[in-house]
């Protein structure tokens, strides 16, 4: 039982990581339709920022993190304005193509910036509690917290402010929303940073947590996608409960079956969920 | 007439142009890569089936190379098969593999089918580097045996020369065309057409639109299968690294850089994604950033693809020299 837990602890940990990049992700879709596949190496680069703040500059892990939070919504800033912006009225593929050769581009820009080899960004949380054999660590609390607040902040601004009321209006009518005067280029503008600045939070944490690496941005950003497919593409409740989902069963799966094989296991459970409810669990029909 | 020329004449010559090239380019180096770029026609051919008829962008065109590729490759070097028989059961292998993967699959649309089959390739790539008994992991399997040699007219063809290779793969890159062409140009071709322009209203008209996208999406896999196949027997050394997803995305690429069209676009797009990664390998460091600045400028700038480009350009240059 306690070694349940224990995977189900640890499963939450990874899954909070893959909420807050598959939120990135899906509120970009819903609203944009763009499936922007760029956004792990964003990701990945905020973490980076993250790492060279703490290493070189000294800065404290959690104004470190804001700082990227803020690099990364420069990057998504440009990154709608010159690079999806030109195609948005082109077909779907376009804008996939588009993200795949900006997924080359900042891994490229990464891996001269920041070379080959893996880091683990440094933070004062390496206290371990045990709670009657459940170990618990530091760590994995302040990302499961980290993830619960910004998460709520971002709700607060989407539900509560006029910027959040104008990216609800173009999500629910884009049409609509340009009649009434919102201005659609400048919310995409806004749902990019915010997004981006999402995924970074999640880039810093998956360093602090696992290691920054080459590579890894491609599979946060496959991660998050099979996320977006269990819960729901466009649903930001959906990409919450996906993303705790399929962190869970990959601990599972790592902890019961087989370490090699998590993936895999992950991806089943997305491809049965899709069988029963093809628009995911809390998508709409 | 005219249609049967357009149609025979364009095929035709292209054909004896890569038939020829090898006598007059002796440069090992780019037989081997005209090679490499005749296999990709044939990833091209397949992607292009579920891509660019159907309207479906499927993510698992490597995924389905590697299946061909360890398919042919374990049953000669494990069962001790010929390599032509093996060659011939690989894309069986992965056509039964496509028909049981695109079931669910093809039951949802757009994005979602990208994601799903691209969660395929990673599987895919996954079991590859993981069921190291048999596929010998990421170190992979070395002496991938070439094709039995064989005399044709007292002339014996040995497939250990590069150049018997590259007629190997001429035919089998011809023969995909041919079959893509065929394709579209049947009724199961315009269905397909259909499907993409309008599914809802072609299942309204009664045709079982899923039925006619899973010929296309198995035939393709079939097609990938026989790409990874040759791709296995030339190489001759076999590890996951050429099947993940950046390969299934160069096969996309293959498909939208060309442009839209079944011949030329699909030929040139091929040989552009085998050409231009070693064409960069000049600036090293740099090769990664700017194969994506291309493709970024290439989508904004170029969106129909570079056949249809040069072919109006073309259309313009003579034009010009009509009217004097």
């Amino acid at each position: 039982m306690i070694e349940f837990l224990q995977q189900v602890f640890n499963g939450l940990a990874i899954g909070a990581v893959y909420t807050l990049i598959a939120i990135g992700l899906t509120i970009v879709f819903g609203i944009l339709g763009i499936a922007h596949f760029a956004h792990g190496v964003v990701a990945m680069s905020g973490g980076y920022v993250t790492f060279f703040l703490i290493e070189k500059l000294g800065v404290p892990f959690f104004v470190a993190m804001m700082l990227a939070m803020l690099v990364g919504a420069i990057l998504g800033l440009l990154v709608e304005r010159f690079a999806y912006r030109p195609v948005q009225n082109a077909a779907h593929i376009n804008a996939f193509i588009i993200a795949l050769g900006l997924t080359m581009m900042i891994d490229g820009l990464n891996l001269l910036a920041f070379g080959p080899d893996q880091m683990v960004i440094r933070t004062p949380f390496q206290s371990v509690f045990n709670l009657g054999g459940l170990v618990v660590t530091e760590l994995r609390v302040y990302v499961m917290v980290t993830t619960a607040v910004l998460i709520v902040a971002m709700s607060f601004f989407v539900s509560r402010t006029k910027t959040g009321r104008a990216i609800r209006a173009v999500a629910q009518n884009r049409s609509a929303a340009i009649l009434m005067g919102v201005n659609v280029n400048a919310v995409a503008l806004v749902v990019f940073g915010l997004s981006s600045a999402l995924g970074v939070a999640g880039g810093a944490l998956v360093g602090a947590m696992l290691a920054l690496a080459p590579g890894l941005g491609e599979s946060l950003v496959i991660k998050g996608f099979a996320v977006l497919i269990l819960g729901g593409l466009g649903s930001v409740p959906g990409a919450i409960v996906g993303g705790l989902i399929l962190g869970v069963s990959e601990a599972l799966a790592a902890g019961y079956l087989s370490s090699a094989y998590k993936d895999v296991i992950a991806f089943l459970v997305m491809i049965v969920v899709l069988l029963f409810r093809p628009e995911g669990l809390l998508g709409k029909k | 007439m005219s249609l049967v020329k357009s149609h025979f004449v364009w095929p035709v010559l292209s054909l004896c142009a890569l038939a020829l090239a090898p006598t007059l380019v002796q440069v090992p180096y780019f037989l081997h890569l005209g090679i490499l770029a005749l296999i990709w026609v044939i990833v091209a051919q397949g992607q292009n089936l579920v891509q660019g008829f159907t309207g479906y962008v499927s993510i698992a065109a490597a995924g389905f190379m590697g299946v061909g590729a360890y398919a042919s490759t374990l049953l000669t070097t494990k069962l001790g098969w010929s390599v032509w028989a093996s060659m011939v059961c690989a894309p069986l292998l992965a056509g039964v593999l496509a028909v049981v993967v695109g079931y669910p699959s093809l039951r949802v649309k757009g994005h979602y089918f990208a994601i799903v089959t691209m969660a395929y390739n990673l599987v895919i790539f996954i079991v590859l580097i993981n069921f190291s008994s048999l596929t010998g992991g990421e170190s992979g399997i070395t002496g991938v045996p070439k094709p039995e040699n064989f005399s044709v007219f007292g002339m014996a063809v040995n497939f250990e020369t590069r150049i018997a290779y590259y007629y190997l793969t001429l035919i089998c890159a011809a023969f995909a065309t041919a079959v893509c062409g065929l394709v579209l140009h049947s009724r199961v071709g315009r269905v397909l057409l259909a499907i993409r322009q309008n599914e809802p209203l072609v299942d309204a008209s009664g045709v079982f639109a899923w039925r006619y996208k899973m010929f296309a999406f198995v035939l393709s896999a079939a097609l990938c299968g026989v790409a990874g196949a040759l791709y296995a027997h030339f190489i001759g050394f076999l590890n996951p690294e050429p099947f993940g997803v950046d390969q299934s995305l160069n096969a996309i690429l293959a498909v939208i850089l060309g442009g839209r069209g079944t011949f030329a676009s699909k030929i040139v797009g091929a040989f552009l994604v085998v050409a231009l990664p070693e064409f960069l390998r000049v600036a090293e460091t740099y090769r990664l950033i700017v194969y994506g600045l291309l493709l970024v400028l290439t989508t904004i700038f170029m969106p129909r693809g570079i056949v249809p480009l040069l072919a109006s350009a073309w259309y313009l240059f003579t034009s010009l020299f009509k009217k004097r």
